[in-house]
């Protein structure tokens, strides 16, 4: 039995026995088993992996399915696991059904299946049922969002499944290694011209930022994200966008030289990766500014997702070796604190009932551990030193402005402020101020969700301050010593972050701080009514919190380009086009069987002319 | 194994940057009541307003995050210190880069925030709702201008900066990094919380913002806070654009020079209202520094 | 005992800095901040106090907006009912050592309004004040003079009102109670549910 096997079927085998075995306490030990022998079977194989990849076929029908577990595939696969793991952890605390269980390894199987094919058969097939999968997941909670997106996601596969075929056509193979070759070989061929590897790159973009959530195919995401259970958004969003950023490297690992013999260079940046470049900056962007708009805690996480995956894309776009090891970063960093969030998220929404922040508030009295996951998860996200997120973040400020994209670099700058000003919300919206009455009695959050938001804010800990850890890694991937230094520090051409001095320096004035603290006049606690309102006195009745429209005047100030929406626009074409059918039926199929012969009659003489017949 | 000289420095460094913060806390009141005709304060009044609020005999707490936001604040001030190259004592400067220095300076701002949400006053709210605002509008220029300066350099050490400074002359001597010193000042104005920038305490307006229910010993944290981040941030002014310092004295000079011209123009202009300040920062500052950082692609 | 805000005024310890006092006891004395309370016509001499004539902060004086950090209340002018309320509960969130500085006749003795049903006579009797200044407005100099005399007392410990109120607080909530009645604050804070 190959472990490739065990890694990719497990979860799926698990989920279908939860399923099958449908009884409470049964289905939690089978999924959690399913969900953590991927992470066990990729730690194991850690030494086998970085010594040479490990290879399985698989022959399915007459065809042949080609597994292979590389450097890179082995992070993917393993940042998936790590959040896949916690995810079966929420879900015990979260998911009360087998359906749950079932689809959500199912997709664990698709991710991971998506990271490890080595051809285009078993990629394909495993991405539609990660999908599929995912869809199910949205489906039983909100039909119209999961309709969303599954109508971008089949946009997505169609496209992937022509471009495809046009390689096939042009290089008769399937398997990666052979499109690579193939394709580097038609560089001096020129047998597929510029056009045509337009339309490829067109095509395999659109596919992969469909799953990526990249602007302006990031509609699904917000309404996917939100509308199913929030253990699983964390792996959603954790892992399953992980997969078109693992498609957008995929792009320039089989076609990227001959992307660049046929488009050439656009101000000393490669043409093609600059476009991916700038649809990374303005997702980043502009998924930021509408997550700060955002008044419910789904939808604001959603729209950070989207934005944060953005900032990979940016980093791939850079297209030099630090611009890879920076998102690959990312994509590490992005997985746990996303998941973080999501699974904190599920806490709150489990334990309150609620979702949007004018009903929150006040619950770090109530929920401390979670409250620490979160803060934990803000300070990674926000880009605080010493947290992975700052260190990812940084390589890629360094990626950016080395490669002189300034516009790009500074879409970064706007995007990290933005992130700081969405989760200052978020810590107001649910932690601070006055609580609701409603709210007195929440209480901690289970056991089992509580352990998931600890299997994820470990890493963001240790990774934070030993960056050094995950780049001697990614310099593995990249073959090359792109990011130097040591377990602490990171060295690249021009820059240099020593996470543990950072660390150290903040111990050093933390503790001088708290030294001045703790000399003053020992504090006495009062209750959220003492509170300075001019003078008047106030009770628990009064509205102290500001609940809604926390950032009007960034609305006011973004009035005229909040006019425009890319999802009122999708909106608008999907009815136009549902309008221009109705037409159509009411005009052609009219029940009359005698305008139904004059059609055939039609048809038939158009084809007579033609040659047909 | 121990550096005993860094260690010494450090401390040394530390009393000395939240000394001269102070005076500049007292420079920036002086100054401003001369510019209106008054006596004005003597330059030590922060250090007296300080001390006062340590002595304070009784102070109140909304919890344990609203002890721990000025803490915090204090703590990643003297972090964000630490990285900057003062003078000829090079501390851990050689050991960050300027991305890290920018994002321990803002760090602070975190803190405060931290601290003042969880206070549950409207007007802490209001405060937080604005200094973030203000924060996302000045982030691009702030940006932008970082940006320039480090496609010039071609480096992101401040060591180097300093270094190459050193040798080819000043920033400002070259007229795109003009350019982004002038942004780099406006956003200054907004770091250092000035007028028209002064949004976020808004004195007359809501109370101190952020800061309305502080006082006592949380109150001379934040001081001696803003103490720190004034020091570091003029210090970074100077190394960045006025080509760093080889001496402490030259370092203050510096420094004064900075503060006086934030100074001349807080004492001469009104309030921004937020939206206001979002969109003068994303329009002229913004357009400057894309110039700036197009001249020194 | 079991209304907003109160449990926690008296209840607490004190910390004595033995050691550091005199600095401390100096630094209080060179920077009082106000909190500007305005009752009453007073309000308005307030305002030639910090201008160029004037100038009180070149004595470390500045107004400053938030009560927590405030350490000297100025009662500028007569005193009604419903002021006092707000006086009281600003006073109460001050924190120790804080000083009152009464404005003119009227918180004395109720100056012109001696006869009338809705002013407070005596402020003494529901807050400690530690400086009066005697007058029909008191001029800019005699505010000055005040101020100084504050210093003064601050700096020989005479300016002991904080103390005071917490020594004897159960005569000054007993007056306040018998004033505006039980349970006031609640009270009054209810009022204005309605309007918001």
């Amino acid at each position: 039995m190959n472990e490739i096997l065990i890694i990719l079927f497990t979860p799926l085998l698990a989920g279908v026995l939860a399923w099958a075995f449908d009884f409470r306490g049964v289905r939690e030990v089978i999924g959690l088993i399913g969900a953590a022998v991927p992470l066990a079977y990729l730690v194991k194989l850690y030494p086998a992996v970085i010594e040479k990849p490990v290879d399985y076929a698989l022959t399915v029908g007459g065809f042949t399915l080609q597994f292979q577990l590389g450097t890179m595939s082995w992070y993917f696969a393993a940042v998936a696991s790590l959040v896949g793991l916690a995810m079966a952890f929420g879900l015990v605390a979260t998911s009360r059904s087998g359906y749950d269980w079932l689809f959500a390894l199912m997709s664990f199987t698709g991710v991971l299946g998506v990271f490890l094919s080595q051809d285009f058969i078993g990629f394909f097939l495993l991405w539609e049922l990660m999908t599929f999968a995912s869809f199910m997941m949205v489906l039983k909670r909100n039909r119209h969002e999961s309709l969303k997106y599954f109508v971008l996601s089949v946009i997505g596969a169609y496209a992937m499944l022509l471009a495809i075929g046009i390689l096939y056509a042009r290089t008769g193979a399937l398997d990666f290694e052979t499109i690579r070759q193939a394709l580097i070989i038609d560089v001096s061929l020129g047998t597929i011209g510029k056009g045509e590897t337009i339309l490829l790159f067109t095509l395999f973009l659109t596919a992969f930022g469909v799953k990526a959530g990249a602007v302006p195919l990031h509609v699904w995401a917000p309404g996917a994200y939100s509308e199913t259970d929030q253990s699983y958004t964390a792996f959603f969003s954790g892992a399953l966008s992980k997969a078109g950023v693992y498609g957008i490297l995929l792009i320039y690992m089989l076609m990227g030289y001959k992307l660049y013999a046929e488009l050439g260079t656009f101000h000393g940046h490669l043409t093609f990766a600059y476009v991916i470049a700038w649809i990374g900056a303005i997702t980043v962007v502009v998924a930021s500014f509408l997550a700060v708009l955002q008044e419910d805690i789904r939808k604001l996480f959603a729209y950070s997702s989207v934005g944060q995956v953005g900032y990979i894309l940016l980093a791939f776009g850079v297209g030099s070796p630090l611009g890879f090891a920076g998102g690959l970063f990312h994509v590490l960093s992005h997985a746990i604190f996303k998941g973080l969030f999501w699974l904190v998220t599920a806490a709150i929404i489990l334990q309150t009932g609620r979702t949007r922040f004018r009903d929150m508030g006040g619950l770090a009295e109530k929920m401390p551990f979670t409250f620490a996951m979160g803060l934990i998860a803000v300070l990674s996200l926000a880009g605080i030193p010493p947290m992975a997120g700052f260190a990812s973040k940084w390589l890629i400020y360094e990626a950016a402005i080395q490669a002189h994209m300034p516009l790009v670099a500074g879409a970064i700058f706007l995007g990290s402020g933005l992130a700081f000003a969405y989760v200052v919300r978020f810590l107001y919206g649910v932690w601070f101020g006055q609580r609701p009455s409603e709210l007195e009695d929440v209480k901690e959050a289970p056991l089992p969700l509580l352990l998931a938001m600890t299997i994820l804010a470990i890493p963001n800990l240790v990774f934070g301050v030993a960056p050094g850890v995950v780049t001697g890694y990614i310099n593995r991937i990249l073959m090359g010593d792109v990011v130097g230094g040591d377990y602490y520090r990171l060295v690249t051409q021009t820059g240099t972050y020593n996470a543990l001095l950072v660390s150290t320096a903040l111990v050093i004035g933390l503790a001088i701080a708290g030294l001045v603290y703790l000399y003053g006049a020992k504090a006495r606690r009062v209750p959220v009514t003492d509170t300075y309102q001019s003078g008047n006195p106030v009770t628990e009745e009064f509205n102290l919190s500001i609940r809604r429209n926390f950032y009007r005047p960034l609305a006011e100030a973004l009035e005229f380009w909040l006019r425009y929406s890319w999802d009122r626009f999708y909106e608008r074409l999907a009815k136009l086009s549902e309008d221009f059918a109705d037409a159509l039926r009411q005009a052609f199929y009219n029940g009359n069987v005698q305008s139904y012969s004059w059609y055939l009659a039609i048809v038939l003489l158009i084809l007579a002319l033609w040659g047909v017949l | 194994m121990i550096d005993w000289k860094l260690i010494l420095e450090v401390i040394g460094i530390l009393l000395y940057a939240t000394f001269m913060g102070f005076i500049f806390m007292g420079i920036e009141r002086k100054a401003m009541a001369r510019i209106q005709r008054r006596v004005g304060p003597p330059l030590y009044q922060p250090i007296i307003d300080t001390l006062k609020l340590l002595g304070k005999k009784e102070s109140i707490s909304h919890g344990f995050i609203y002890d721990f936001g000025p803490v915090f604040a204090l703590g990643a001030s003297i972090a964000a210190l630490l990285f900057i190259p003062i003078a000829n004592f090079q501390l851990f400067s050689s050991n960050a880069d300027l991305i890290v220095v920018a994002y321990l300076l803002e760090v602070p701002m975190l803190g405060i925030m931290l601290g003042a949400m969880s206070s549950g006053n409207p007007f802490s709210a209001v405060g937080v709702q604005r200094g973030l605002l203000t924060m996302v509008a000045m982030q691009l220029p702030y940006g932008l201008a970082l940006i320039a300066l480090i496609q010039h350099w071609g480096t992101f050490k401040l060591s180097e900066i300093v270094a190459l400074q050193g040798a080819q002359g000043w920033s400002v001597t070259v007229p795109a990094l003009l350019i982004a010193m002038i942004v780099f000042d406006i956003v200054f104005q907004a770091m250092l919380g000035l007028e028209p920038f002064d949004i976020i305490t808004a004195p007359a307006e809501i109370s101190m913002g952020p800061m309305v229910e502080y006082g006592g010993k949380h109150a001379a944290i934040l001081f001696t806070q803003h103490a720190v981040q004034i020091f570091a941030e003029t210090a970074f002014f100077a190394v960045l654009f006025l080509g760093g310092a080889s001496n402490l004295l030259e370092l203050l000079i510096k420094q004064i020079a900075v503060l006086f011209i934030a100074i001349f123009v807080a004492s001469i202009y009104p309030r921004f209202t937020i939206d206001q300040a979002a969109k003068f920062f994303w329009k002229w500052p913004t357009i400057l520094g894309i110039i700036a950082v197009l001249l020194t692609v | 005992m079991s209304e907003i805000g109160n449990d926690g005024v008296i209840s607490y310890e004190l910390k004595e800095f033995k050691l550091f006092e005199p600095l401390f006891k100096w630094a209080r004395k060179k920077s009082l901040w106000i909190v500007a309370f305005c009752t009453g016509c007073g309000g308005i001499e307030i305002p030639p106090l910090a201008t160029a004539r004037y100038d009180f902060e070149r004595f470390g004086i500045m107004p400053n907006p938030s009560p927590r950090m405030g350490d000297l209340f100025l009662i500028t002018g007569y005193v009604t009912p419903k002021t006092l309320k707000r006086i009281i509960i600003t006073y109460e969130m001050m924190q120790d050592p804080k000083y009152i500085l009464a404005h003119g006749s009227c918180p004395i003795n109720g100056g012109v309004y001696w006869d009338s049903y809705n002013v407070v006579k005596q402020l003494d009797r529901y807050i400690p004040v530690d400086v009066a200044i005697a007058g029909c407005m008191p001029r800019p100099e005699a505010v000055m003079d005040g101020i100084m005399e504050m210093m003064r007392r601050i700096e020989d410990g005479t300016a002991d009102g904080w103390k005071r109120y917490r020594e004897n607080y159960e005569y000054y909530r007993r007056n306040q109670d018998e004033l505006f009645g039980e349970g006031w604050r609640e009270k009054e804070a209810r009022r204005w549910l309605a309007w918001i």
